[in-house]
């Protein structure tokens, strides 16, 4: 069987932001395998190479199962290992499990959650090579997953596609704190399948120079009694640019479903961008569903009212892109991981040119 | 302290202010009357150094240094203070970090060493607590949701911890109850220093009850058109401004 493999162009709707081909160039992809490690992992947590043979049964009956856009599948085909991690039912790992993706290529991980499990994820990204990676994360009855994914500034391309499925009563909490490369795409397609799941997703992204940060999220209610709450925010400077495509689909008889998606973009230079996009779809009858979003300046009353109380013009400044972001960055439930978040922010904040 | 010969500001392409006289020297509390829209509040920005004021004639000196020259913080360390009729909601910060900061923001300004953070919550807490603001208000993020009662405290509670040497008051008690209006003078008077002015711009002879002033200047049409002593505002109250600006003409 041959698999049609071509990268996506920007006449692809979904893609109209993210030029990948051009981002590529002639080299493409290409056929390597990258990898990702997992650590520190707990007792009970089964751990699966995905490049031995003899797959388990619960790999078997979850991997490449979920639904994936086009770059995703071409993880899927090409990928020679990743990790596939089990948290057996009812176990509840209170420290955070690390997730490092690291080398050149395509990479893929699974992560199930059973029944009851509950598990926090701390995904980290290597800079320094191009990198297409798919994550397929399986959330049964009961379990929670909080996910905080830091992918630091790089010069090249990084993609990677999350495919959620949250069954009856599951719980998932994710944040993107994302700082831009050449082409930089995060995809969340969630699927909240159960009865009282509930997805909740927050991200910043402080960009300055060249850097693009896409972060597109599809949510589908495929029924009802169901809660999705989505918001970003985005700092952007020098050339830099933002994207935020968010589609939430309310499936037909998903009633009762309650969404609500915010994206908020400042600008902090006459040629940065932000592309912010929410989007709805609806098929249900009595759902809840808000969206907004906005792009703007500092505002120039907060601007003076801080400075008439003696703080300078460049530290003002500071202040109100940091209050800017500080909703998203509560969202991190983990204390100590919500101060690596801070801590990157701080960091991306001293290259933006204020 | 403050000197302002006449003063000529432009907003937005239109005059408002034009001709402005004013002089108020350390030690004493001055009151601003007059109609709405006769200027006040352009005067004070002015003096605080808000963006989109154009000065185009006249001068301001505040202790004998040119305020226009100075950019808002300079003017704050500097001591320059205004409780603005209007206090900005800022969502993200709260009310504590922005007094810690402003404070030694300030301090930085005037080459003093920053206050330590345990110092500051405890001046901010014994002078909150003097104003009836609750350790709450102090957490949550600054004016945010705050009555409008509550954002002319904060106000106040910023005059009374950063001690400026030239205060400009506007409109504080507008919005504010009885009590709260008491308060609020006290805090004032504590306040009252040979060393520190008072500008105080008010529609309410109630205020100047509290607060006496020393001297009473009337705005209309963006210059002072009367002046006297406290019995100035009683009169007002009797004849309302359209009569004293007549007789003043
Ligand atoms: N940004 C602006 N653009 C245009 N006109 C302005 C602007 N700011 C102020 N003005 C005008 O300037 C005039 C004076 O306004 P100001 O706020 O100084 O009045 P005020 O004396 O403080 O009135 P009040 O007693 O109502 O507070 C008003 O006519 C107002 O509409
Ligand atoms: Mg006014």
């Amino acid at each position: 069987m041959t698999v049609a493999l071509a990268l996506p162009t920007r006449r692809v709707e979904e893609w109209k932001y993210s030029d990948l081909a051009r981002a590529l160039g002639d080299v493409g992809f290409g056929d390597d395998s990258a990898e990702v490690l997992a650590g520190p992992v707990p007792a009970g947590v089964e751990v699966f190479a995905l490049d031995e043979p003899n797959r388990p049964d619960w790999v078997k009956a979850h991997y490449g199962k979920l639904s994936a856009n086009v770059v995703s599948a071409i993880s899927l085909a090409k990928a020679r290992g990743g990790i596939a991690l089990r948290i057996p039912k009812g176990k509840i790992i209170e420290d955070p499990v690390t997730l490092d993706f690291a080398g050149k290529g395509h990479v893929r991980a699974l992560l199930v959650l059973e029944e009851g499990a509950a598990l926090t994820l701390f995904e980290r990204c290597d800079a320094a090579e191009t990198r297409n990676a798919g994550l397929e994360i399986v959330v049964a009855p009961n379990a929670r997953l909080d996910h905080v994914r830091i992918s630091p500034v790089s010069g090249v391309v990084q993609v990677e596609e999350v495919s959620i499925t949250l069954a009856r009563d599951a719980f998932y909490h994710g944040h993107f704190a994302n700082f831009g490369a050449r082409l930089s795409r995060i995809e969340l397609a969630i699927t909240l399948d159960g009865e009282g799941a509930e997805a909740h997703l927050s991200g910043v992204s402080v960009l300055s120079g060249d850097a693009h940060a896409d972060v597109t999220t599809h949510v589908t209610h495929a029924v009802g009694r169901t809660l999705s709450t989505q918001l970003f925010k985005k700092v952007v400077g020098g050339n830099g640019q933002a994207v935020y495509q968010g589609k939430v689909t309310v499936a037909h008889g998903a009633d009762g479903a309650d969404s609500r998606q915010t994206a908020k973009a400042l600008l902090l230079g006459m040629r940065a961008e932000a592309d912010l996009k929410p989007e709805l779809e609806i098929f249900a009858d009595d759902v809840k569903c808000a969206h907004g979003a906005a792009v703007g300046d500092l505002d120039s009353d907060s601007l003076f009212y801080l400075r008439a109380r003696g703080i300078p013009e460049k530290e003002a400044r500071h202040l109100l892109i940091h209050a800017f972001l500080e909703d998203a960055l509560t969202d991190v439930t983990n204390a100590d991981l919500r101060e690596q978040v801070r801590g990157a922010v701080s960091t991306a904040l001293d290259q933006v040119a204020t | 302290m403050l000197d302002i010969k006449n003063l000529h500001v432009t907003v937005a392409g239109k005059e408002i202010l034009r001709g402005l006289n004013l002089r108020v020297d350390a030690g004493q509390v001055h009151a601003i009357m007059g109609p709405n829209g006769s200027g006040k509040s352009t005067l004070s920005y002015v003096l605080a150094g808000r963006a989109g004021y154009e000065i185009t004639e006249g001068s301001m000196t505040y202790n004998g240094e040119n305020l226009a020259a100075l950019p808002p913080e300079q003017r704050a360390a500097k001591g320059v203070f205004l409780a603005m009729q209007y206090p900005v909601e800022i969502p993200g910060v709260t009310t504590m970090m922005f007094l810690k900061s402003a404070l030694n923001a300030q301090r930085r300004g005037r080459g003093e060493s920053e206050m330590d953070a345990i110092g500051i919550l405890k001046t901010v807490r014994k002078k909150a607590a003097a104003l009836n603001i609750s350790e709450d208000m102090l957490k949550r993020a600054l004016n945010v949701g705050f009555s409008g009662g509550e954002k002319k405290r904060l106000e106040i509670l910023q005059m009374s911890l950063f001690e400026p040497k030239l205060a400009i008051l506007d409109e504080t008690d507008s919005g504010l109850d009885i009590d709260a209006l008491r308060l609020v003078a006290e805090g004032v008077n504590s306040l009252r220093a040979p060393e520190r002015a008072m500008l105080v711009i008010t529609h309410y002879q109630r205020l100047l009850d509290y607060i006496v002033p020393d001297r009473i200047h009337v705005l209309a049409n963006g210059r002072i058109v009367a002046e006297g002593g406290k019995e100035l505002a009683l009169e007002l109250e009797a004849k309302g401004y359209e009569q004293i600006v007549k007789d003043a003409a």
